[in-house]
């Protein structure tokens, strides 16, 4: 018989509780040669059906291993899917085509020249990384670069990895974390007492251990599944993991194996959890633990069962439990000669594992020999009581159960557990006290009926059984042996905490699931100290691994458009991300732009300035506050510009003002600040003056606001606007007026001007914008109007001198250090920032806004260049730009107030390190410092 | 004391709200996405852009005389006896949604009620047509649609009919209001997604996506709208 026919008899004939579908055959790749499967096997079950028994090396000493536990959690098992890495194989689901490769060794899984590391292991104890590539310091790069290239695991992908993710929230009455037996009682008990649940099961069926039970637990499983079915308050996620509890009874799902994303974060925020994930059968300590071929009674159970999967040809079991008297039956029915029971409970023991590369024999305690290629432990349970301690809570270690428990008596209110995690008993007083969990769990989050707290349920006795008289690895997934415990314990690292951070137990892929408690075990046996005394490290989450991407989720980053927003894209606008802001930067040519407004005419659409609606009789009171200068004179018809200091009188915002009626104000912001100095003033009308006639509404995107700048500008306008005298003197500079615009009604008008040119605010109601926007630029075509951005408005004020706030301020200045003095009232009876600013004019000592131009007119220096005297620092350029009217630099910075005075000469700091001179200006205008083009 | 500032109805001019239209059409003086091109009546689950719905805020005391003639508290929503649908929206805070290009009118209703209501408190009307967006989601999946991007508990005993919250949908500050639609099968859940206009293509294409494996389609705009 060949060796391939021999394989491919390890797939059994159809078992009752398969969840194979024989009628949808598959094929899949592993490591380049193609497997068949079927639909509803994972990967391993796959491979072991044709025979493989090796899947994965290990990742320090790249031993070969094999298949032991079967589901989620096998650290054997862990290999590389296609561009992901790291994909627990005893639980993925083959897919038609599907590529797997196993990782962590080179050039191949059976020869790999890593596994020399085992020669060497006596020179390997724990520790060693610690004590031998600490000195000296400064070779620790070129071991980093060494130990990388022994570094386990899978490869990511250098691209985009596939797939997206996304998330959900759900309020759930109940959320249940296990679709076990305990799981789905509880379910259905609180769906019927009128709880909504959840139900989160990380396998890809219900049932947990019924699935590879007795017929008669079978058809319980059945019975149950239906209910669930029929229970429309229960939503059932499979193949999803609670990996977390947080405050709230926030409890974080991560959900796969969906067909729109490759993973969901749910993130629920139950009413109460029950804790039913089920016990964990935990791997026996012994000589050649980790051979191929010893596997967990669960382990073997579930391959014939659910996969129809034979374990071996010969099998050698060594039980503690009735699990593993269930699977001595389980082999016997599928084939497997069974040659040997060693009963631990009548204090038989198994010692040491032979073979190279997989089991040949065991070695009994009497020193017997037996030959096998199977060898099942049954040696006992952990409780993963993740869910539960991550509220703060621990267990606490039950000699009687050989397994820590969870302490009822300090579990919060909100979290209850069920199943084997609760205690012990047949399968109908698990399901009675499952239920009864359930009602209660309804009980407490509906806040119907007195508490009536399920009782505790009783533990069977179970040996302590944790490791043989031989050493053996007692962390599988990090190659930790258990001597390596009682290296640890002999340095000194005699606590559980520090035990697991010297050898990295319960440190690996498994985070101590498997292991926790023969760690806790064996440092109890090293130290002379008891389980109960050792305790267990501290459960943290994730209680599963987690991918970063199920994490971060879908990416939901707001974004702004104007109502032209579709006009700047057909004509070729290069989009500048503002704030949440796509605004255009510029059209091609902001040079030409900027020209163009300083000889005719240009438009810019300025909608993300922000907008605030102030009505009432009070609307000054608050002006007087936010600003710096003062309101209550303000003319009907008439706008004003203004500062606003925080208290620290450090520039937060400016803008203009306009009185548009007795009690109706319109202010506007910076682009940037606009929802800052909403909530700024809202602020201080909520905490500190509720008592005023004042309503403030935001209305920045009510309105699309076009800036008409040019010398010809009220030309243009005169062709679109009615209703409004544009002459000079009927609308002045500074002044607001009310009318249509291109036949849109209710249109406002601010004659300002940041550019330094004769300007129009128009601010149009915004479903119209697009509309006025394409009127404008029909209707001044033979002016030579069109469009400019906002890089060609930014040279156009820096020519005029006009600050930015944020450009031209930092975090620091103050409103005297913004040139702002003319506008700074301190004989106001109050305004935010002004004692600070009081204080600073008292002192005189600070920077001062200047404007500056280098002298060599070739060299425009970057913005926040430094300004020296000598070696000493004497301010910044803030602004920067080749003037496109003047045809040289020009500059806005701060500078030390000895040094701002016009024509004094200072040295810039240019990136390369050479120094330019530059000259102080008189004023902070470049172009027409006389204002004569803005007054126009 | 009443204030209005009005958008004014302007004739032969076409308004455009901040979704992009699907096979545009003119309703009302707005260019929307027809019914003809979009969603048939009975498809699973539906978005609709009903910018073009006259959107009215209205500011006054929570506890004084127009919080009483308006009727309807904070959290919840209902319609007058006009039709308009009146939302509480925030402490002191109302929404009026009205017909389509009768914002004036509704504003000018709404000036005569604060001026009937008894008391000296500061009451403001704004109409707030062109500055805002709504936009409507409707069908059977729409709260689990919407619980991808709104942490809020859409469940019916936490948020029935008629309730109105102010929260976090996919990272945008957004009114939300339960409007169930009637349905030859019924009632089917139905929500109102109202956010500041400039977010509004935004905000429906995160529901569009949110929606998207639920089957959603965009919808048709049908005056009246509301």
């Amino acid at each position: 018989m060949s060796h391939r026919k021999a394989r491919a008899r390890m797939r059994l004939e159809r078992q009752p509780g398969e969840v194979i579908d024989r009628a949808a055959p598959l094929t899949f790749r592993w490591n380049g040669r193609q497997y068949p499967a079927y639909r509803g096997d994972t990967i391993i079950s796959a491979l072991a059906a044709a025979g493989e028994r090796v899947f994965s090396r290990s990742f320090k000493y790249h031993r070969p291993r094999g298949l032991l536990t079967g589901d989620y959690l096998d650290p054997g098992c862990i290999v590389q899917v296609g561009d992901e890495p790291n994909v627990r194989g005893a639980h993925r689901l083959v897919e038609d085509g599907m590529q797997v490769r196993a990782q962590n060794c080179w050039p191949s899984l059976g020869v790999d020249v890593k596994a020399a590391n085992q020669l060497v292991a006596a020179f390997l104890p724990a520790g060693f990384y610690y004590k031998t590539f600490i000195k000296p310091q400064r070779l620790w790069p070129a071991y980093e670069k060494v130990l990388r290239r022994f570094s386990a695991g899978g490869v990511l992908s250098s691209g985009e990895g596939a797939g997206c993710y996304d998330k959900r929230y759900a309020h759930p009455d109940v959320l249940v974390a296990g679709g076990g037996p305990a799981g789905m009682a509880a379910a259905l008990a609180a769906a019927r007492a009128g709880a909504s649940v959840l139900l989160a099961e990380q396998d890809h069926q219900l049932g947990g251990h019924l699935r590879w039970g007795t017929s008669a637990e079978r058809a319980v499983l059945s019975r149950l599944a239906g209910e669930i079915a029929a229970e429309p308050a229960i939503e059932v996620l499979i193949d999803s993991v609670a990996i977390g509890r947080y405050d709230g009874n926030m409890v974080a799902v991560v959900q796969r194996g969906l067909p729109h994303v490759s993973e969901r974060l749910v993130k629920a925020r139950a009413g109460v959890l029950i804790s039913a994930p089920g016990l964990i059968e935990r791997p026996y300590v012994f000589a050649g633990n980790d051979l191929p071929g010893v596997m967990l009674s669960t382990a073997v159970r579930r391959l014939i069962a659910m996969y129809a999967v034979k374990p071996g040809e010969r099998a050698v079991v060594l039980t503690a439990n009735l699990t593993g008297d269930a699977a001595v039956k389980d082999l016997s029915r599928a084939g497997v000669d069974v040659v040997h029971v060693a009963d631990a409970r009548k204090g038989e023991d198994v010692v040491r594992a032979h073979g190279r590369g997989a089991v040949r024999a065991v070695e009994l305690a009497g020193g017997e020999r037996i030959y096998c290629d199977l060898f099942v432990t049954a040696t006992g349970w952990t409780a993963p009581m993740s869910l539960l301690a991550m509220g703060g809570r621990q267990g606490v270690y039950c000699r009687r159960a050989a397994r820590f428990l969870p302490d009822p008596e300090r579990l919060p209110n909100e979290v209850l557990p069920a199943g084997g995690l609760a205690g012990d008993g047949s399968l109908d007083e698990m399901l009675a006290h499952a239920s009864a969990v359930g009602a209660e769990a309804a009980r407490r989050a509906l806040g119907i009926g007195p508490s009536r707290p399920p009782p505790a349920r009783p533990v069977d006795a179970h040996p302590e059984l944790f490791r043989a008289r031989t050493h053996g690895f007692v962390d599988l997934g990090e190659d930790v042996l258990s001597k390596d415990l009682g290296t640890a314990v002999h340095e000194g690292y005699d606590s559980a905490e520090l035990a697991k951070r010297y050898t990295t137990a319960t440190m690996g892929p498994t985070q101590g699931k498997l292991e926790a408690v023969n760690v806790a075990a064996i440092l109890a046996e090293a130290t002379g100290r008891s389980i109960a005394d050792i305790g267990t490290t501290t459960w943290r989450p994730p209680y599963a691994p987690v991918t970063l991407g199920a994490l971060a989720g879908r990416i939901s980053e707001p974004v702004q458009h104007s109502p032209m927003h579709s006009w700047h894209e057909r004509h070729g606008a290069r989009p500048l991300v503002a704030g949440t802001w796509i605004r255009p930067d510029h059209y091609g040519d902001p040079a030409a732009e900027a020209r163009r407004v300083r000889q005719s005419v240009g438009i810019i659409d300025v909608t993300p300035l922000g907008k605030l609606d102030l009505r009432g009789p009070d609307a000054p009171k608050l002006l007087n506050l936010l600003y710096v200068n003062k309101w209550s004179k303000l003319d009907i018809g008439r706008v004003r510009y203004g500062v606003m200091c925080a208290e620290d009188g450090v520039v937060m915002d400016d803008g203009v003002t306009g009185r548009l009626g007795e009690h109706f104000y319109l202010m506007s912001t910076t682009s940037s600040g606009a929802q800052a100095v909403e909530e700024w003033a809202e602020n201080w009308l909520q905490t500190s003056y509720p008592d005023w006639a004042v309503h403030l509404t935001p209305v920045t995107t009510a309105y699309a606001s076009i800036n008409v700048a040019g010398p010809r500008s009220r030309d243009l306008l005169l062709r679109v606007v009615e209703g409004v005298d544009l002459a000079p003197e009927a609308f002045p500079y500074m002044h607001v007026r009310n009318g249509r615009v291109a036949g849109v009604d209710d249109c406002v008008m601010w004659r300002i001007g940041f550019t330094g040119e004769l300007s129009f605010e128009l601010h149009v109601p915004a479903s119209y914008g697009l509309h006025v926007w394409q009127a404008l630029l029909e209707a001044g075509e033979d002016l030579g109007v069109g469009p400019f951005g906002v890089e060609a408005q930014r040279i156009l004020r820096l020519e005029k001198g006009h600050l930015i706030v944020g450009q031209d301020t930092d975090g620091l200045t103050k409103g005297f250090s913004a040139g702002l003095d003319w506008a700074i009232k301190l004989d106001k009876d109050d305004f935010a920032g002004k004692p600070e600013l009081a204080w600073q004019a008292a002192d005189g000592d600070y920077l001062r806004l200047v404007g500056l131009q280098p002298v060599d007119t070739s060299v425009v220096p970057p913005e926040a260049c430094q300004i020296v005297d000598g070696s000493a620092i004497v301010g910044r350029v803030t602004s920067s730009r080749m003037s496109p009217t003047l045809g040289r630099p020009v500059c806005l910075a701060q500078l030390a107030g000895r040094l701002a005075v016009p024509g004094a000469r200072v040295e810039v700091l240019l990136p390369d390190g050479r120094l330019v001179a530059a000259r102080v200006i008189e004023g902070l205008a470049h172009v027409d410092p006389d204002g004569e083009r803005l007054r126009g | 004391m009443s204030i209005r500032m009005g958008s004014g109805c302007v004739a032969d001019l076409i308004a455009r709200g901040p979704v992009r239209p699907v096979e545009p059409t003119i309703v009302a003086g707005w260019e929307v996405t027809g019914t003809a091109a979009g969603a048939p009546a009975g498809a699973e689950l539906i978005l609709t852009d009903l910018t073009p719905v006259a959107k009215v805020l209205v500011r006054a005391s929570p506890d004084g005389a127009m919080a009483g003639a308006l009727g309807i508290p904070f959290g919840r929503a209902a319609r007058d006896s006009s039709g308009a649908m009146v939302t509480g929206s925030g402490p002191g805070e109302w929404l009026v949604l009205g017909l389509v290009g009768e914002g004036k009118a509704l504003c000018r209703r709404l000036e005569d009620m604060a001026a009937q209501a008894e008391g000296e408190e500061l009451v403001s009307i704004l109409d707030l047509t062109h500055g805002r967006a709504l936009m409507r989601l409707t069908g059977h999946s729409a709260p689990s649609a919407l619980a991808k991007v709104c942490g809020i508990d859409l469940a019916d005993k936490r948020t029935p009919d008629g309730a109105a919250f102010r929260s976090s949908v996919a990272k945008l500050v957004t009114d939300v209001v339960r409007d169930d639609q009637a349905s030859a099968s019924g009632q089917v859940p139905s929500y109102l997604l109202h956010c500041e206009r400039s977010y509004g293509q935004y905000l429906f294409d995160a529901i569009l996506d949110a929606g998207a494996e639920f089957g959603i389609d965009i919808g048709g705009f049908r005056a009246p709208g509301i």
